[in-house]
This record gives C-alpha cells, sequence and structure tokens, in this order.
C-alpha cells in the first residue's frame, strides 16, 4: 500500500517532508546549516535573520555558522510553541526541529551564488559612489552582471526556502488550513525579531 | 477481489448488512446487522490498519515498510482515528 505519496519531483522539491524527518533530517540540515554559514565566512555573506541574507563586515568562522543556527533554532522554537497550542495531535519535537533544519537547505545555494568576486566588488563600487560622491567610479560590467543574476537568483530560493518551512511545520505538527498559515507566519514573524535581537548580543564576542 | 462497498451509490449514506450468505451449505440468513466499525471504513484505511497491526502498531516500522516519514505516517494514523471516532459518534447517536 501507499499513503498517496509518490516520489514525484515537485513533492521531493518542494515538501521532502514526507519521506524525510527526525534525526535524518536534523543531520542532513544542521550539516546544511554549518555548510552554508561556512561558505557565507568565505564571501562575507551573513545570514542575519530567519530569512535575511545580507552582505556585510568580516568576522570569524564560528559567528556565520552561529547565525545559521540562531536563525534555525528561533523559528523552531516559535513554530514548536504554536504547534503545541493550535495541533490536536501528539507530535515529535525532533521532527519538527530536523525538517525546519533541512528546510533551510537552499540557503546552501545562496551561499554558493555569493561566492564569485563580483558579487562582493558591485556593491563595494555602488557603496563608494554613495559615501564619495563625486568620485568617478569604474563599474566591471561582468560584476554588475555576476551581482544581478545573483541578486534575482536569490528571490525565489528564498521562496522557496519559506515554502518548505511551512510544510515542515504542516507535516510535522499536523495542521493545516487558516490556522496552521496565519500561526506560521505569526511565528515567523516572531522568530525574525527573536533572531535579530539574539544576533545583537552575539556582536559582543567580536 | 471485489471490495465491500460501504456507503449507498444511490445516496452516499451508510450501508447495512441485510443478507448473509455461507458458502458451504447455501444457507442465507436475512437481517439487519450494522457494518462492523472497522468495515465501515475505506478499503485504504483497512489496508492500512491491517498492515499498522502486523507491524506491532510500531510508526517507526509502519515508515520504514511505506518508505515515507515517521510524521506522515502519524498523520494517516490520526486521520484514521478521526474517522473512527466520528463513526462511534454517529452509532452513538443513532442508537438513542
Amino acid at each position: 500500500m501507499n499513503l498517496g505519496h509518490e516520489r514525484k519531483l515537485t513533492t521531493l522539491l518542494f515538501n521532502p517532508f514526507v519521506f524525510i524527518a527526525g534525526p535524518q533530517a536534523l543531520g542532513l540540515g544542521l550539516a546544511a546549516v554549518l555548510t552554508a554559514g561556512l561558505i557565507g565566512s568565505f564571501s562575507h555573506t551573513h545570514f542575519d535573520g530567519v530569512l535575511d541574507v545580507h552582505l556585510g563586515g568580516g568576522a570569524p568562522w564560528w559567528f556565520f555558522v552561529a547565525e545559521g543556527l540562531i536563525d534555525w533554532i528561533s523559528l523552531s522554537l516559535t513554530l514548536w510553541i504554536f504547534g503545541k497550542i493550535i495541533s490536536t495531535t501528539a507530535f515529535r519535537a525532533i521532527d519538527l526541529w530536523g525538517t525546519q533544519a533541512l528546510a533551510r537547505w537552499p540557503m546552501l545555494l545562496i551561499g554558493f551564488l555569493t561566492l564569485p568576486p563580483g558579487f562582493r566588488r558591485f556593491p563595494q563600487v555602488l557603496l563608494g559612489a554613495v559615501t564619495q560622491p563625486g568620485a568617478k567610479i569604474a563599474i566591471d560590467p561582468w560584476d554588475a552582471a555576476v551581482f544581478c543574476v545573483a541578486a534575482l537568483a536569490m528571490l525565489p530560493l528564498i521562496c522557496w526556502v519559506v515554502a518548505l518551512m511551512y510544510q515542515s511545520y504542516s507535516v510535522s505538527c499536523n495542521v493545516k488550513g487558516g490556522k496552521a498559515i496565519g500561526t506560521f507566519v505569526a511565528g515567523l514573524i516572531l522568530a525574525e525579531i527573536i533572531s535579530k535581537i539574539v544576533l545583537y548580543q552575539l556582536l559582543i564576542f567580536l | 477481489m471485489k471490495s465491500l462497498p460501504t456507503v449507498c451509490p444511490s445516496c452516499g449514506g451508510k450501508l447495512d448488512v441485510k443478507r448473509l450468505h455461507c458458502g458451504k451449505c447455501e444457507t442465507e440468513v436475512e437481517g439487519l446487522y450494522p457494518l462492523p466499525v472497522l468495515a465501515s471504513l475505506s478499503q485504504d484505511d483497512q489496508e492500512f490498519i491491517l498492515e499498522f497491526v502486523e507491524a506491532s502498531g510500531s510508526l517507526k516500522e509502519m515508515a520504514a515498510i511505506l518508505k515515507v516519514s515517521y510524521p506522515t505516517v502519524r498523520n494517516r494514523l490520526d486521520e484514521v482515528i478521526a474517522k473512527l471516532k466520528a463513526d462511534k459518534k454517529l452509532r452513538g447517536k443513532e442508537k438513542t
């Protein structure tokens, strides 16, 4: 028998959690979060918020990794609390925490997109134009193209992460419909605020 | 193998058993018997329950057999439990 879940490409891409959850998802998800953080440390890309990706200053590698972990913990915690409130059935915390970690895996792709040097050079040139008005700026068209393509590709990737995060919540806590969507959005906003506060506190250690 | 119809094809109402037949001596018993709770579930739900019992009620084992995640099996079980509860409630109302 099957439970009506065929291994279609769309299911594997947007709701892999019908096939993978628990410790397995947690292991893979944490590996993705850690790797994305390490890649970020090379390109100075900060995942400084649940859904944030920003180019910033240099920092020790552990800071970039910690950012990803704080983002994951913040959202898992808020959704776990909302799940406990609205779910009418029992669910395992490891499924939600594990699938939430795995839902962040496209951040790895975002990390790769920021690796080309042109991606960092172009905004620096633009920043220079803003901070030094009147100064002659030389924009490399190749750098501009790299930056634009990467920035445009990031948008659907972030949407994909949000879709995965919702499916993780829905499958793990067995919640559906308006209540699930409403609490997910509330959880996302709350987690964004929590992650920003915690990350701000983390700056003390730099 | 033919599957046992549990709802009326005409109006969608619940079906009861009116006649039973012995394949050995051809005896026929006529009466009005409600379908057992499990028999009133869909074929898919019945198969799920059978597999669940065969797996000694282990959701982990069920997940491994069906090649799906633990929460997927758990959610399916919750669906069947909800149907059984609704059926029980309906039968309770019919009795009173």
